[in-house]
């Protein structure tokens, strides 16, 4: 139409674009000074979410593990046969045939406000956690009486019957929180504890950044560390919704570590890329598929092993996995624990001919319909249920996937609203508590609705044990009749990789994803070469 | 100031509240009748059946849902947005801190838009049906086709990582001020902002095209020509005055979609924005974030809204004379 | 848009014929006319195109290649077979959602056009719906109610109507002057014959141009919320396959896991689009 005016518009659009050149080129200058990732004295971590709490007696996301772990002690750790090994406690030992339970702790823990750590935060921690029914903890004490301080140092237990997980259980999984601080609070459970953290870790928290970042700072002396001193000045958790970016934030050097373990696929290129190193840790749970034996049909034992019979147990491990997997012969108790595994278990065989054979058996020769929620977020989950699904279908089981949101999913399996469930359980580290919990009659994570006196009596035998070798004949026999009568699918533990950039040395591995470098003593041994 | 203008602005205040009203009730009602107990995110299922009575009565839970909606209703107008379930934290607490930056992300992406778009529109509409028409108008509705997942992390392998220009992730860097601190904003910015000008840049140039040759078809630009008046002068001063306001309100809409919209370039960027905010909130089911959250996205309408209603009335001479 | 309300004229034998003329002129509208007819093909001929993938092999994450054209996935399914599939689910999804909001939508419309008491309560409702957080509250109810494609379907529909509601109320104005009304009226016409006669095929026009645009909108939508998880796992859609390949972390390590469907999603939307505008360019004098 008009060329004058087309040019000048040209123009225009040429100055418009070199100006934002400019502004974009101009910051990449900017930022190359100022961004993260590439000191020797601070490491960056990378996290899929943020903190959701900062209290540790609550928190139960991932990323609220990591961050708290490097602020609360817990009285033990874990090698990785998932044995305790102290921590803050430095010895234990049960007495008057498994009713009391003693630990000694340290003397050289202190809060950051100077305070000491001592006997009476655990015996504040222990009565707060179980006075208001706290978290995961509380379900694993339901032995516990009463606890003193014997002496600063001391702490003395009193059980309501002869247990032989208490120790265990309290000494890893509660934290010790201080009872300066936490006590001033109306309830323990509710306390946000979001600001001006008073912690006992080689790191205190001092900076937030919602959705970006959270800073924390050395702590010094922190008794758990060479020389009393942790070897990094800052410990930053960055925050990445999407473990792709993530990972090429670690590509670039913006990041030196990734806390969540890599989805298979991912680690395998990663292992790839010589800036960056991998780290492999198993897991001390198993993935597997409950089936709801409450309900019709699953209540007929042939209906489970078709189930069972239907799923090719090598294939999800070879490609779901990508081989990062082990098997775990169909037991509950996984060789990653060694003092409990059972050599003489054997997996389910892949036999679709035998899964229809005992469809037929069990009056449903003409298919069946059901369905099976998973946690959409969990991406290994998500891809074997695809492979469960058509396994299944070869079988003329159609199986419906429900791919759920988190919160929904943990509702529809509390309230056993599922015909199978598919899931896994991160730590499950001393099978007597852990079955209990997850097979006795009525038992909080009982989502396969199973009740079997036999199993019972056996689980029952087992936990009052305060010698795990007496405990080993029991649970082993229980494991079998879990296995026999498909209680359980377990399909594999997995192992998982992390990664972190090639300078980074001096991390102590932990099992689990909980744990795994990212821990406090590793944290507060790391150090870029 | 002139009783038509007071009854203006009192239509404009009453109609915002009517939206951050529907915004809430709709959000609080699709919240509680549809599935998804709360009382499971709150509660630990190894409570005790009295325990978790007591907690979810504490979170007033228990209570018939209107009695709910009104109590929530007088703690709003008293500027109390509630307690997050999972963090027992404020819900401003939690909000506030990330609303800046969608708001920033939000409002960069339009002024880009717009410093972009009307060149582009304007070259488009003058040379109607030549090839650079054409070119603007495939790139144009190309640009806004794409997903933005997909572009993201194209560009953010380009820049980011190959050539290394940019950061990946976060919106500034930790302990930077003054001018370094511009620049880290900045820097961070581009990529994010980069996706939703392209995806918004397609409609709001092909708006400004077809509005603009109609306008130049009017008489009175056909008027300003016989006058004598350059061809430049027609097209920039006389026909872009008017083909800018449907464009206009195309933006005040295009920003409120924006401010929430933006979960999928929050999620790839790692921005912490509100959008990420929210998608992360229905993940745990915190009612009192998510009502606080659509209640923050119903104001920045309404904000939206008046800003549309200013660039009105400076580009509207009908508007500013009356 | 105002790409749509631009102009109101009554179609009749001429102008359709000229709108057609026009459009044959426009090359890019016909581009996008056949990229859709295409598209169309390939999702009623899927089955013949491609095995549904199913089950996995050992070849992960090979690019394309002569086994794979277009290459496999993180459990060695072919994407060739995911993205003819995928065709085939997010146009249905995207569709069906498209005619249920354009249903909805156009009632409202020439309800609030046609009965003058209603147009005022219409009117603000429409507004008030524009203004919600569309994507949040499309993530809040798809978490909540759990992923298929019926919920897919609603949730997108629920969403769409609003807009639809207010290019159909205005076009509907246009085609409708009053004193016409009050004449059918006079001379007997009920109010469904006068809507059905000549309310309805006034506004066929932006209807139209509507089913192209929420649908791909729609498909746009459904990508989305399957990228974000809220998807249904038990059929293959675009958003689907990348949502698969988000998880596993292949976005940047397999490009092609990302680049075909998201080329796909690509040419559905700009051919809808240019499909649009080109005919709303013939049909308006002014821009013809």
């Amino acid at each position: 139409m008009r060329p004058v005016t087309a040019r000048r518009a040209v123009r225009g659009l040429a100055a418009v674009l070199g100006a934002a050149a400019l502004v974009v080129s101009a910051a990449a200058c900017g930022a190359g000074g100022a961004s993260g990732g590439k000191s020797a004295t601070r490491i960056v971590i990378g996290t899929t979410a943020d903190v959701v709490n900062y209290n540790p007696l609550v928190g139960n996301s991932r990323t609220d593990s990591w961050v708290t772990n490097l602020m609360y002690p817990k009285l033990m750790s874990m090698d990785m046969e998932g044995k305790r090994v102290p921590h803050l406690a430095t010895s234990w030992e049960y007495a008057e045939g498994g009713t009391k339970a003693r630990v000694k702790i340290r003397d050289d823990m202190k809060w950051t406000d100077g305070k000491p750590v001592s006997a009476d935060d655990v015996v504040f921690t222990i009565d707060a956690v179980a006075k208001e029914k706290i978290g995961v903890v509380a379900g694993l004490i339901s032995s516990y009486g009463s606890a003193k301080a014997l002496s600063p140092t001391e702490v003395e237990f009193t059980l309501t019957k002869p247990d032989g997980t208490f120790l265990d259980n309290v000494g890893f999984w509660m934290a010790v929180v201080p009872a300066h601080v936490f006590g001033k609070a109306p309830s323990v459970a509710k306390f946000a504890n979001d600001s001006d953290w008073v912690s006992a870790g080689p790191y205190k928290l001092t900076k937030v950044e919602r959705g970006q970042r959270y800073v924390l700072d050395r702590v010094t002396p922190y008794p758990l560390a060479p020389d009393n001193t942790p070897n990094l000045e800052q410990v930053v958790f960055r925050v990445f919704g999407d473990v792709n970016t993530e990972v090429l934030a670690l590509r670039n050097g913006e990041i030196d570590l990734v806390a969540n373990a890599l989805p298979p696929t991912l680690a395998k290129s990663v292992q790839n890329d010589n800036k960056l190193k991998t780290v492999e840790i198993p897991s001390l749970g198993w993935a597997h598929m409950q089936y709801n034996v409450q309900r019709a049909p699953l209540d007929k034992l042939e209906v489970r092993q078709a189930l069972a019979a239907a799923v090719d147990y090598e294939a999800i491990r070879k490609s779901a996995l990508q081989g990062a997997a082990v098997s775990s012969d169909s037991s509950v108790l996984t060789p990653t624990l060694k003092q409990w595994h059972d050599p003489s278990a054997q997996e389910y065989r892949h036999d679709v001919a035998k899964a229809k054979e005992l469809l037929a058996k069990a009056g449903h020769a003409d298919g069946l319909t059901l369905s099976m929620i998973y946690d959409q977020a969990d991406p290994n989950i998500a891809k074997w249920a695809q492979l469960v699904r058509d396994g299944a279908k070869e079988a003329g089981i159609e199986i419906k996937l429900e791919g759920l949101e988190r919160n929904t999913y943990v509702a529809k399996g509390s309230n056993r609203d599922f015909d199978i469930y598919a899931g896994s359980w991160a730590i499950m580290d001393n099978p007597p508590a852990n079955l209990g919990l997850a097979f006795k009659c009525g038992g909080f994570i009982n989502y396969a609705n199973v009740c079997d006196p036999e199993l019972d009596k056996l689980i029952s035998q087992a936990q009052e044990q305060t010698d795990p070798q007496a405990a080993k004949d029991p649970i082993q026999r229980a494991a079998r009749i879990i296995s026999e009568q498909v209680y359980d699918n377990v399909l594999y533990v997995e192992k998982f990789t992390f990664a972190h950039g090639a300078k980074w040395t001096g991390f102590e591995q932990r099992p689990s994803e909980l744990l795994s470098i990212v821990n406090p003593e590793s944290l507060a041994k790391a150090k870029a070469n | 100031m002139s009783t038509a203008a007071v009854g203006f602005a009192a239509r404009r205040v009453l109609r915002g509240l009517l939206t951050m009203w529907f915004a809430v009730t709709v959000t609080f009602f699709l919240l509680r009748l549809l599935p998804g107990d709360p009382a499971l995110a709150i509660a630990d299922p190894g409570m005790t059946e009295e325990l978790r009575a007591n907690l979810i009565a504490s979170y007033g839970l228990d209570r018939p849902i209107l009695v709910q909606y009104w109590e929530y209703l007088v703690h709003l107008v008293q500027g109390d947005l509630g307690v997050s379930f999972r963090q027992n934290q404020p819900v401003t607490t939690v909000l506030l801190e990330r609303l800046p930056w969608t708001l920033l992300l939000a409002l960069s992406a339009v002024v880009v838009t717009v410093a972009v778009g009307i060149p582009l529109g304007v070259l488009a509409a003058t040379r109607a049906r030549s090839w650079v028409d054409r070119v603007v108008q495939v790139g144009g509705v190309t640009a806004q086709s794409m997903f933005v997942p997909s572009i993201g992390v194209l560009l953010l392998y380009v820049f980011g990582v190959t050539l290394g220009w940019l950061p990946i992730g976060g919106a500034i860097d930790e302990d930077v001020t003054g001018l370094a601190a511009v620049g880290s904003v900045v820097a961070h910015l581009v990529l994010p902002c980069l996706s939703l000008v392209l995806i918004q840049l397609g409609s709001y140039v092909l708006t400004l095209r077809t509005t603009l040759i109609e306008t130049l078809g009017e008489d009175y630009v056909s008027l300003a020509r016989a006058k004598g008046v350059t061809a430049r002068k027609v097209v920039w001063k006389h026909a872009l005055r008017n083909a800018l306001l449907p464009t206009t309100t195309l933006m005040g809409l295009q920003f409120s979609l924006l401010v929430g919209g933006a979960v999928l370039t929050e999620t790839i960027y790692a921005y912490p924005g509100v959008g990420r905010a929210i998608f992360e909130a229905v993940g745990r089911l915190d009612f009192p974030v998510l009502q606080g959250a659509f209640l923050v996205l119903a104001f920045t309408v309404i904000i939206a809204n008046l800003l549309t209603d200013i660039a009105y009335g400076l580009l509207d001479p009908r508007v500013r004379t009356s | 848009m105002s790409v749509e309300t631009a102009t109101a004229l009554p179609p009749s034998e001429s102008t359709a014929a000229q709108t057609w003329r026009a459009f044959r002129r426009n090359p890019l509208g016909v581009a996008g006319g056949l990229v859709l007819v295409a598209l169309a093909l390939v999702a009623i001929a899927a089955p013949l195109l491609a095995d549904y993938p199913s089950g996995s092999s050992d070849d992960v994450l090979v690019g394309p290649s002569a086994g794979h054209p277009l290459g496999t996935d993180d459990l060695g399914r072919d994407v060739f077979g995911q993205v003819v599939w995928g065709t085939r689910m997010s146009i249905a999804v995207g569709f069906a959602a498209s005619v249920l909001a354009i249903i909805a939508g156009t009632a409202i419309g020439v309800a609030a056009a046609y009965f003058k008491r209603l147009d005022t309560a219409l009117g603000v409702l429409v507004d008030l719906s524009l203004s919600l957080p569309v994507l949040p509250l499309m993530i809040l109810i798809a978490a909540l109610v759990g992923p298929s494609a019926t919920t897919l379907i609603i949730v997108i529909a629920a969403f769409s109507w609003p807009e639809v509601a207010r290019v159909v109320r205005s076009q509907a104005m246009t085609v409708m002057p009053q004193q016409f009304i009050a004449a059918a009226n006079v001379i007997g016409g009920s109010n469904t014959w006068i809507i059905r006669k000549h309310v309805l095929p006034g506004v066929a026009p932006v209807v139209v141009v509507s089913v192209v645009m929420t649908t791909s909108r729609a498909v746009l939508s459904e990508a989305g919320l399957s990228f974000l998880g809220l998807g249904d796992p038990d059929n293959w859609s675009w958003g689907t396959i990348l949502h698969n390949a988000q998880q596993s972390g292949s976005l940047t390590t397999a490009w092609w896991t990302t680049l075909f469907p998201s080329v796909a999603i690509l040419l559905l939307v700009v051919s809808t689009t240019l499909l649009s505008v080109a005919y709303n360019d013939a049909r308006n004098p002014k821009t013809r």
